[in-house]
Parts: C-alpha cells; structure tokens; sequence
C-alpha cells in the first residue's frame, strides 16, 4: 500500500508545477488565478490563523459526525428491525435530503444560537443520512439462512442484532461513515456561514467578498487536504478492524 | 505580538477568574446589575461595523448597564427576521427598505437610527469607456446586486427618461470581475468594499450615485422588537448611546477601532478594513449625520424611497412611519454623544 506514496506526492508536485507555469505563461490575472506560489505564500504568512480556523472547524466537524453517526445507526437500526417503523418515518429522511441546506440557517441561528452547536447541527443533518440508510439496507441483507439457523439454536431478538445483523452491516456502514465525515465537513463550513468570526467557512467568505483570490485558493486547499486526511483516517480504520467483506 | 496577544488573553482570564472568585466571595459588590442583550449584524464582523465594537471594548456598554453579545450575519441571514423572532435584542439592519418592507409585513420590529446618510451603494463605470451620463446608459448592460437595489436603479434610469426596455439589467455576481475584464458596461458597487476593491486593481471608475439625481436608499438600521421599547425603553436608550459614543470614537479613531474589529474576526485585511471605515465615516457624517448628528433619521427623505418601492411592487402600500421610525430615543442620546 505504501509503494504508490512517493508516486502520489511526485504526481502532486507535477500538478502545483503545471499550475505555476499555465498561470506565468497565460497571464492570467491574480484575480482570474492566482499562482500556486501566491496561494503558499498566503498560507505560510498566516499560519495561526489558519490553525485556529481549522481547530474550529473540525471541532464542529467531529462532533457533528458523531452525532449524526450516532442517529444514523439508531434509525437505520430500527428501520431494518420493524419495517411499520420504516415505512412511518423512512420518507421523512429522504425527504430531508432534498432541502437545501441554507434553508435551515435561520433556523438554526434561532433554535441553537449563534455558538457552535448551530454549526454542529448542519453536519449532523448532513452525515445522519448517509449513515441511516446504509445501516437500513445493511442489515437488511442478512443471509436469512444465517438469520435461521442463530433462531434455530433459540437466540433472541438482541442476540441477532448485535451477533448477526451489526457485524453484516458494518462494511456498509463503513462506507457511510467515509461519506459522511466528508459531508459533515461541509456542514460545518455552511454552518458557519450563518454568523460567526471564526472557522474556515469564514475565512472563505471573507475571502470570497473582498476578493482575496490566493486567501481563497489557500482555503480551498487547506478544505481539500483535511478532506483527504479524515477520509484516509476512517479508510485505515476500517481496514485495520472491519476487515471482513459482506457476503451476499 | 500574537504570543503576547495570547498571553495576555491568559492573564484576562487569570483575572477573571480572580474577579468572580472575589464576587461569589462579596468581597467586590457588583455596581449594576448587567442587562444580556445581543446584537445581529448584517454581515460578517468588518469595520463596516466598527461602532458597536468599539462601544464593547470600551466598555460603553457596560457602563450603561448592559452586557452586549455581538452576532456577526451571513448571506443566508436576516437580521429583521432574527430580531422579530426574538432571537436577537437588536440588530444593525439592512436599510430604509428593509424597515419598510418589514412593517409592510407587519414584523414587530421598530427602527431606532440609520446609520449611512446616504445610499451606501453607487454604480460605475469605466472612465475611459463609452458611458459617461445616465443617458448613456441606454443599450448598454448593467449589473446590481438583486437585493432591492435593482429598484434604485430602475428609479434612477427613470430619472434619466429611460425605459426598463432600454437597458439590460441582471443580478451581479459576487465578484468585480465581470466588470474590470469589460464585460459588463456598467455595475454596482458599495462605496466601502467593492469601490475599494476596484480601485485597488487600478481601474479608474466614473460614479453615478443614486443621491446625485434626488434618489436617497439610507441604509444600515439600528433596529429593536417593539417588545423592547415598551417593556425595557432604559436598555433601549442605554444601548443606543453607547452605540453611537462608540461610532464617534470609531470615526475619531480609526486605526484603533480597525484594530478592534481585527481581534474580533483575525482573517481582515487591515488596509481594506482601513479604507473601508473611512468610507464608512464619510456616509455617517454626510447630511444629517453632521448637521444633526450621527444616526440621525431624515424622515422625510424616506418617503421618497418609500414611492420607489410602491412602485416597484415591493411593498403594496404606505407604512405606518409612527410606528416604523421611532426617533424619540435618538432625539434622547445625549448631544455629545451624537455629535462630533
């Protein structure tokens, strides 16, 4: 696994490369795109800021996460145990799923105030779902030759789940958890577009309206590469302990 | 200087601590009880709002009694809803529209003071391109921010005897862009942030200010829930001095309430923060901010905004302005207060 990494960071070298040349040799603006050597510049000359940006917001990302995670697993536990508990609440989910977000800001700002929790609940709402319909359709594919044969040797109700139904769903719930740590970064970064002075999804606003064009690349690539990293974090830890795959 | 900073934050807190350690002991009596307020404003933490930072680290507020939370906004937030709601004591609002557009929809919420005497925003265009007079806007296109300014310019195109049909008018992006690159003839600008942003690029800029042909869109409220006038007007009052005691300050002091505002949100950059309370100062004092004093509310001149808006459908007919205006607690700041 380790073999591809010095490929990896050559590639990226490659890429920041061709962003510096392709910038120098069409002479685009700083205010179209600016050059990467710019955009390093405005990261290495303000880093406490950049720290304190990121503390906060993967504070609020974590903690959304968890939660969500947390409700995630409950519902979508409970929708594949009792299918009248699904079908009830089920198309509630999804319908939440198709309100943009930013329609919830004021919401928000006026159940949670203007602290961090606001910010938590948006990545919260954005990692449960992911979460609750993987563990749903996870369990749901029991192998009911499996689910049989634990009733036959007489195993109650919570025997199977935690013995038979958590252990199947896991890998897919795995992968929920990847996306939904991604989502609720995301989240966090809108949540704090609705009022706050701290956190990366200021520091891109402020970027973005007073047209700090290397500040707002800066930004994008701190965004990315803590994208990666907690994506890379959840992959390590599902190789290291959930390493068996489902069987269908 | 940031280690110190931090070190002294330390220290503060060390301090604090102290404090409320001695307090639950008696051993300090507590002057005044403080009244918790908050305050929303309409936009993230910038010199634009350098007054009520200033009356905060100065200790204004308290003084008059009252523990102030400032809440910076956001583009998805509405300061007048969130005052309405309850959510926040009182709210640096968006404008003469926003205080009509509210009591058209019966909002509880009244308007103390106004902040810029003037309408905050203009439109440019190049200098050395094709238009140089209002008529000359005929053909050509023109962006504006699609927050209800849109109507401030049909009501100047008006002015100049043109038509909607003359002219193309779209929403404008957040960026300058489209505009410095030509694409655009004509575009809105703030005369605090994105007239500066221009003219650090170095484009050099012909202004059409909508004060200039008769038309006046003052913005920047101080607003409060009607709730607060009746039941607690000494908050009221308190606040809005001390408001007002900080904007003088933050005029006289510009480089100290920039530096304010830039502990509160570290991510500015200090010298458009400086320009921009510059500008900000200029709209303050124009008019009535120096004749009569700062935040000073000119009512008749809203009218006129008021029949733009009718016009525009925006609101479907004349407010109440006795019980949308209320200038009885300005008219009681103390002069020196006001006046610079």
């Amino acid at each position: 696994m380790r073999t591809g990494f010095g490929a990896q960071l050559a590639a990226l070298a490659g890429i920041l490369m061709l962003w510096e040349v392709g910038v120098r040799a069409f002479g685009l603006g700083s205010h179209v795109m600016p050059t990467a050597s710019a955009v390093f510049r405005d990261l290495w000359a303000n880093p406490e800021l950049m720290a304190r940006g990121i503390v906060r917001t993967m504070t609020e990302t974590l903690l959304g996460f968890a939660i969500g995670a947390a409700i995630g697993f409950g519902f979508g536990s409970a929708f594949a145990v009792s299918r009248a508990f699904e079908r009830l609440l089920f198309p509630l989910f999804v319908l939440s799923q198709a309100i943009p977000v930013i329609a919830f800001g004021a919401l928000v700002v006026m159940w949670l105030g203007n602290g961090i929790w606001s910010k938590v609940a948006i990545a919260t709402y954005l990692t449960a779902f992911p979460v609750t319909v993987n563990t749903c359709r996870g369990m749901q594919s029991v192998d009911p030759q499996r689910l049989a044969l634990l009733r036959s040797f007489g195993a109650g109700g919570w025997t199977i789940f935690w013995r038979l139904r958590v252990p199947f769903a896991l890998p897919s719930i795995a992968a929920a958890l990847k996306l939904g740590i991604s989502l609720g970064l995301i989240g966090a970064i809108v949540g704090e577009w609705f009022g706050d002075t701290v956190g990366l999804g200021i520091l891109l606003l402020q970027a973005m309206y007073n047209e700090n064009l290397p500040r707002l690349w800066a930004l994008i690539l701190v965004c990315g590469a803590i994208g990666i990293f907690i994506y890379a974090l959840f992959e390590a830890i599902e190789r290291r302990w959930i390493f068996w795959k489902q069987e269908i | 200087m940031p280690r110190m900073l931090r070190k002294n934050h330390v220290a503060g807190s060390a301090l604090l601590a102290a404090a409320a350690l001695a307090a639950a002991f008696g051993a300090v009596p507590s002057a005044v009880a403080q009244e918790n307020v908050s305050v929303r404003l309409k936009w993230l933490a910038q010199t634009q709002f350098a007054g009520v930072y200033v009356a905060r680290a100065k200790g204004y507020y308290k003084n008059d009694g009252l523990n102030v939370t400032i809440n910076p906004g956001g583009p998805n937030l509405n300061a007048e809803s969130l005052v309405a709601s309850g959510s926040d004591t009182f709210a640096v609002g968006g404008g003469i529209e926003s205080s009509l557009s509210s009591a058209d929809k019966k909002l509880p919420i009244v308007t103390l003071a106004m902040f810029h005497q003037r309408t905050p925003f203009v439109l440019v265009a190049m200098e050395d391109g094709p238009v140089k007079t209002l008529q000359d806007f005929k053909g050509k296109k023109i962006t504006a921010f699609f927050t209800g300014t849109q109507h401030t310019v049909s009501a100047m195109m008006a002015k100049a005897g043109l038509k909607p049909s003359d002219y193309s008018l779209t929403a404008q992006a957040v960026s300058m862009t489209p505009f410095l690159n030509r694409e655009v003839d004509v575009a809105m600008t703030t005369l605090y942030n994105e007239l500066v942003v221009v003219r650090n690029r170095g484009a050099k800029v012909r202004v059409f200010a909508p004060d200039d042909v008769g038309i006046s869109v003052p913005r920047d409220t101080l607003i409060t829930h009607q709730k607060m006038v009746a039941e607690k007007p000494k908050v009221v009052q308190g606040f809005i001095n001390a408001t007002l005691r900080g904007w003088k300050y933050a005029i006289q002091h510009p480089v100290e309430a920039t530096e304010i505002v830039m502990a509160a949100a570290p991510g500015l950059d200090k010298a458009h923060q400086l320009q921009m309370i510059s500008e900000v100062s200029k709209l303050m004092l124009a008019d009535g901010g120096t004749k009569q004093g700062l935040g000073y509310m000119d009512l008749e001149k809203y009218k006129l905004a008021q029949s733009i808006l009718i016009d525009a459908k925006v609101i479907s007919g004349p407010v109440n302005f006795d019980t949308t205006f209320l200038p009885r607690f300005w008219n009681a700041v103390p002069t020196a207060d006001k006046k610079m």
